[in-house]
């Protein structure tokens, strides 16, 4: 089993980078409106679909 | 062709991140927030802006007969535009209104933050005739222009009244 440096930094990087992006979004979540909350979730299905559509692209 | 096509995908998934950071920013993050603080005996009790929200009006804080109470009105002004408005404090019992606390005028820059402070003090509110076992509930009221916020105060009865002795008549 060789793993690279590289790519466990990179997954270091993703790994802190997803921790602040839900740590913001619980935060903020509150204080958004019931329109806000619903466009949200719908982005977010959105956002998941076309990623899977990518991953679907590349190979995965 | 194939390869725009998912590039099209890795696109569209930017897209959708970048507008649910914008929601966030915008809807969840700018706006006028106000935070209550109340203090009473030893304890701060912190009401924050979304508490308000769901329209639940039992926001409540006590205090033993004979104390103060100190409260903190905070404003956060969100907002790239300035923000006025009026501040009026006042304390209500049964519909009617006890004691005006203070009315002051309130001006914040954009993204700056103002407080207001206050006390009330339970022996003002109390009438003069009352027993030392009675508790009283009052509602403060806080209203900031058009928005109210209200916090019912509970006045406690001391929990252990002083005794008063009176001393043997000599024989």
């Amino acid at each position: 089993m060789n793993i690279r440096l590289e790519y466990v930094l990179f997954g270091f990087g993703i790994l802190f980078c997803l921790a602040g992006v839900g740590y913001l979004a619980a935060e903020y979540v509150q204080n958004l409106s019931e329109a806000g909350k619903l466009v949200s979730l719908l982005l977010t299905v959105a956002m998941f679909a076309f990623l899977s559509k990518y991953f679907e692209g590349i190979g995965w | 062709m194939a390869t725009k096509r998912r590039n099209l995908y890795l696109y569209l998934t930017l897209i959708c991140f970048l507008a649910i950071i914008g929601i966030f920013i915008v809807d969840g993050y700018m706006g006028i927030y106000d935070t209550i603080y109340v203090t009473t005996g030893e304890w701060e009790h912190k009401i924050e802006s979304d508490a308000w929200r769901d329209n639940d009006p039992h926001w409540s804080s006590g205090m033993t007969r004979g104390e103060k109470a100190f409260v903190r009105y905070e404003v956060d002004n969100r907002q790239f535009s300035r923000y006025e408005a009026d501040i009026e404090v006042s304390v209500w019992q049964m519909q009617a209104k006890v004691k005006d606390v203070l009315a002051q005028h309130m001006a914040l820059g954009a993204f700056s933050k103002g407080q207001i402070e206050w006390e009330i003090d339970s022996a003002e509110l109390i009438p003069p005739d009352a027993t030392p076992e009675q508790e009283f509930n009052y509602t403060l009221k806080i209203k900031r222009g058009e928005i109210e916020r209200n916090i019912i105060l509970y006045i406690n009865p001391v929990p252990y009244p002083v005794i008063k002795t009176v001393p043997a008549p000599p024989r």
